[in-house]
């Protein structure tokens, strides 16, 4: 039975499975930070919600950035538009979000090579913009950052700061949650409602997937806003719109600790490995922008880690010396109304604008009740969830004036975040024999909490919740301890507890059925398979960077999973869970 | 000058060290800090996987025919692998810690992983022999030799509550799904101590405590079912194991109980290093670990000192003969760096990996043919001699053994225990019986 309903996931039986209906006002696809802000913003207003993704929150473009809350610094003199929306929604982030934002303030640094009139076009358009920008003595900057480059010639410092993507996407879906949305993750479009003839056609609803469960929804919506990011073309094309996106694929890697604890720009026209941003236990050196086709595989190239090394190096001499945990690839869901398909697939889409793209396809296409909201930053997600559903309203026929600007998420009562938070838990509460991650200081309890409220298909689920496996190790000691423990807490019954405020508009009994965290009959009844997923999963990120002290702890890692646990031949029952092929995903 | 100095203090290097003693030599052995001793699940593993085979290996005696004809155990041919099995087991015994066989040569055990797998193993201390899965039906293809004779008996599995490394209902759930009778039984952690989440290790060392293991054997008797095998995980003592042990088979009514290795830093491994220093001791052997080499000095061919620097000061170690036994990458004999090369961290020798960082691994963690860069090492003469690429040795006075050989993924066989001790059995051999001029 159990191993049936994973099969499922790619082939399952339309006859035996009964149909469920949900009604709603605002249909969302896509639960990245743009979705789960348009959830958000929609419910507030009023609007009866439902956001569907097709895995996890944040498993696309959102949970595969560097974490940099933009000044706005980085786009003022290229793409001033952008800088401008950066600037403002990094003021209104501080107060909605501030628990998921770290402080740490920006560096633009001028480096030998690049000397020009760039600093000063730099400076007065920071000013014309009102991004606060004040020119610091170098000496100062090398003493906050004693591994900077000495030889910088210039330093302006700037609002940036580090966000975390994962908990500020799970606190917006949170808020949505409690204003009345319904998120639903796991679950896949597989097809658009479109009715009506020829220049009179409305988008109704659309069919999804549970890719866990095999069960088909239908959902009849009054608009549907598509917030699919770098899938959003896939998603139009169900609804017989063509839109061409520019996939810009950015590397980025992580270092073992923090070089730095202010995020540092190259004050230059935006590039290749011209950034650091300090992020919780690490710091990310990024990003390259290559063209490319497909969203889903993105292979890291050697050249694109080697590159990264040696741009890192200039901001941080010896960078490359250091150990690096990780490699991982995003994909900008770039948009230019003009430049359908004329881009080359190997060229740089650096000169795409990042501001954000609302395209009313009523008025595009000729299609009534689908948006799409794409473009744009992570910083910018409030601002494009606001501009969506302000087209909404208007589609719609109403006048409800936007409230996510000045409504905090929950968890913003803790102020912003800081770096020693979880050591200090960990030591106030004596919790240091209780933890299931050394690396990232995750407890049991944390654990525990976090497979009870989210819904938990892979162990990547709970390294999104709460960065399990994240740190040097990479999952050496707790992807054993993590599928014990899962297996521990399927075994108690652990359903008992229900997720918050769901309670708005179950539709026809649905959410009763959907709503335990865990559901035991798809999450955690394959220990084997959370396991080799997660080892895959793990394994694909540090490959393209494993050499020195990291390939060495990969070797330890295979002593505990071939010599110690053998779980290299554990027994062949299980199928594969919706991400397996995700994971062994490889060839460029 | 002594006769011989000894490069790791890794199982390879202890054994050659112990080998060396006993063959009357004075050898010192120097190492950077302690082996993967401690690291792994303290049993002796042969042969368990043929590269890029799925099944167990029951026999590795019949196995290694099928092994790359460069590996080192077709350097040796299996009766001189059997040959220095015995010297280990030997020594085992000599030291308090007797390691055993399931049976007939070369005959593996089965014993159960902390995930409930099978580990195909062949030396097993005796705290661990009663978890041998081959004792029970259903056996897998090439370990049914014994089945008539032996009385079949089902298991449990009994973990302490809290503790983070051990997982009972999973291992009997994955034991279960392979056709094993086994249900599993949990104490409660507070038997022992008031904190939860102990390591094993913590575990052990009050275990250590002979009021402790009083408590202790009677809440374990307390669980046991007349004919049932019981699996605890190896947290059994430290210093006091075999006391425990045997206190815990009185209180429970002579029952067969064992331990089952959980996660580093292992306490069965950590048991098996002491026994060796230990014995190594009362043999006169110094090891010198804090001690990595920094400098290598040679005339021509000849090695003729290795300098460390300790104490903030240069030490010189000057001896007839050297020993490399400094590991493969995860002992540290190996690194790589990010251009893609791999270099021998002691005396930069030739190494068989390839030099090209894309051609290092494979797309799936788990691919059963190992990943290349795990494969390379040093390649060496049928004297255990490290060559260059002429295939002429690079040193005179230089041999190799364990870890950092070629030609062998020692993880991924299962083979890391016996190819340590069979490699270093065999070189202390060959440099014995060259004189102290060298070849």
């Amino acid at each position: 039975m159990e191993s049936d309903s994973w099969r499922a996931v790619t082939r399952h039986d339309h006859c035996s499975v009964p149909m469920k209906r949900i009604e709603t006002e605002i249909l969302v696809i896509g639960g990245g930070a743009t979705g789960a802000g348009v959830a958000w913003d929609a419910a507030l207003r009023g609007f009866r919600t439902v956001l569907v993704e097709k895995r996890d929150l944040t498993h696309g473009t959102t949970g595969r950035y560097h974490g940099l809350l933009h000044s706005g610094g980085r786009y003022v003199v290229k793409d001033p538009n952008s800088a401008s929306e950066c600037i403002q929604e990094n003021h209104i982030l501080r107060r909605t979000h501030p628990h998921c934002i770290e402080d740490t303030g920006g560096f633009f640094v001028v480096m030998p090579e690049d000397e020009s009139d760039y600093p000063d076009r730099f400076a007065v358009a920071c000013r014309d913009l009102g991004i606060p920008c004040a020119e610091i003595p170098v000496a100062e900057a090398l003493s906050r950052e004693p591994l900077l480059n000495p030889r910088i010639s210039r330093v302006f410092e700037v609002p940036d700061a580090a966000a975390d993507s994962f908990l500020a996407t799970h606190a917006t879906a949170q808020a949505a949650q409690q204003a009345g949305a319904q998120v639903l993750t796991y679950h896949e479009v597989t097809s658009l409602h479109v009715s009506g003839g020829a220049g009179d056609r409305t988008v109704t609803g659309a069919s999804v997937l549970n890719t866990v469960s095999a069960e088909e929804i239908q959902i009849v919506a009054d608009l549907v806003i598509n917030a699919a990011g770098a899938w959003a073309a896939q998603i139009a094309a169900q609804a017989g719109v063509e839109m061409t996106m520019i996939l810009g694929k950015g590397v980025m890697l992580a270092t073992n600790c923090r070089l730095v604890n202010t995020v540092i720009n190259r004050c230059k026209m935006p590039s290749d490995g011209d950034i650091l941003v300090p992020i919780h236990t690490v710091s990310v050196i990024g990003t390259t922008d290559e063209h490319v086709l497909d969203p889903e595989n993105l292979h890291i190239e050697t050249w694109e880690v080697d590159l990264m090394l040696e741009e890192g190096d200039k901001l941080v001499p010896g960078l490359s010396g250091s150990r690096i945990l990780r490699a991982w690839a995003g994909v900008r869901p770039l948009y230019q109304e003009k430049c359908r398909a004329r881009l080359s697939p190997l060229g740089h889409s650096r000169d795409i604008p990042r501001s954000l793209v609302l395209l009313d396809h009523q008025e595009r296409d000729g299609l009534s009740g689908f948006l799409t909201i794409t473009g744009g930053k992570w910083t910018t997600f409030r601002l494009m969830a606001e501009s969506a559903v302000d087209r909404a309203c208007v589609q719609l026929g109403v006048s409800r004036p936007c409230r996510t600007g000045d409504t905090p998420v929950p968890g913003s009562e803790q102020g912003h975040y800081w770096l020693g938070h979880r050591l200090q838990e960990v030591e106030d509460e004596h919790l240091q024999n209780e933890l299931v991650c050394e690396c990232e200081l995750v407890t049991y309890a944390m654990l525990e909490r976090a497979v009870r409220h989210n819904p938990t298909v892979t162990l990547d689920d709970l390294r999104r919740d709460v960065r399990l496996g994240m740190g040097p190790c990479q999952g050496g000691f707790c992807t054993y301890r993590a599928v014990g423990i899962l297996h521990e807490l399927r075994a108690e019954g652990s359903t008992s507890e229900k997720p918050v405020a769901r309670e708005e508009h179950d539709i026809g009994g649905y959410l009763s059925q959907l709503s335990p965290a865990i559901d035991p009959q798809v999450s955690v009844s394959q220990p084997s398979l959370l396991l080799r997923d997660f080892l895959q999963e793990r394994w694909k990120g540090v490959m393209p960077i494993l050499w020195g002290q990291q390939l060495r702890q990969e070797r330890l890692d295979e002593l505990i999973y071939l010599s110690i646990l053998n779980a290299d031949h554990l027994p062949a029952d299980d199928g594969e869970s919706p991400l397996s092929a995700f994971y062994r995903q490889h060839a460029p | 000058m002594i006769d011989l100095l000894i490069i790791g203090a890794g199982l390879t290097g202890l054994f050659a060290a112990y080998r060396a003693a006993q063959a009357g030599l004075q050898v010192r052995v120097i190492a950077k800090g302690i082996g993967a001793t401690h690291w792994h699940a303290g049993t002796v593993d042969v042969l368990g996987y043929l590269p890029g085979k799925e099944a167990a290996v029951g026999n590795w005696e019949l196995a290694i025919p099928e092994l790359p004809a460069a590996h080192p155990y077709q350097l040796l041919g299996v009766e001189a692998i059997q040959t220095a099995l015995d010297a280990f087991q030997q020594l085992t015994a000599d030291a308090g810690l007797p390691y055993e066989r399931a049976g007939a040569p070369g005959q593996n055990h089965l014993l159960p992983s902390p995930l409930g797998v099978g580990r195909p193993v062949y030396l097993v201390p005796v705290g661990q022999r009663a978890g041998d899965l081959t004792l029970e039906l259903p056996a897998p293809a090439g370990f049914q030799h014994r089945r008539a004779t032996q009385v079949e008996r089902p298991l449990v599995i009994v973990g302490l509550s809290g503790i983070r490394d051990f997982y009972p209902a999973l291992i009997a759930e994955n034991l279960q799904k392979q056709g094993y009778r086994v249900r599993s039984a949990m104490l409660p952690c507070s038997l022992l101590t008031k904190w939860q989440g102990h390591s094993p290790l913590q575990l052990a060392r009050l275990l250590d405590v002979p009021a402790e293991q009083e408590r202790f054997a009677e809440a374990v008797a307390s669980i046991a079912v007349a004919d049932e095998r019981l699996g605890l995980p190896a947290v059994l003592g430290l210093h006091n194991h075999s006391r425990l042990m045997a206190r815990l088979q009185e209180a429970s009514g002579n029952r067969s109980i064992f331990e089952i290795p959980t996660l580093p830093p292992s306490v069965p491994g950590i048991r098996l290093y002491e026994a060796l220093r230990a014995r190594l001791y009362r043999l006169g052997v110094r090891i010198e670990v804090g001690m990595e080499v920094c400098g290598v000095y040679t005339e021509g061919r000849r090695i003729q000192w290795l300098e460390t620097e300790t104490s903030s000061r240069p030490l010189h170690h000057r001896a007839a003969k050297y020993l490399l036994a400094s590991g493969g990458i995860l002992g540290g004999g190996m690194r790589g760096d990010h251009s893609g090369r791999m270099t021998e961290t002691v005396f930069d020798l030739p190494l068989t990996v390839p030099q090209d960082r894309s051609q290092w691994l494979r797309p799936l963690f788990l691919d059963s043919r190992g990943h290349p860069v795990f494969q390379g090492g040093v390649a060496v003469n049928a004297r255990f001699q490290p060559l260059d690429a002429s295939a002429a040795p690079v040193y005179e006075n230089l041999w190799a053994a364990g870890a950092i050989l070629s030609h062998t993924d020692p993880i991924r066989e299962r083979s890391r225990e016996g190819v340590a001790i069979a490699t270093s059995y065999a070189a202390i051999q060959q440099l014995n019986n060259c004189s102290p001029q060298g070849v």
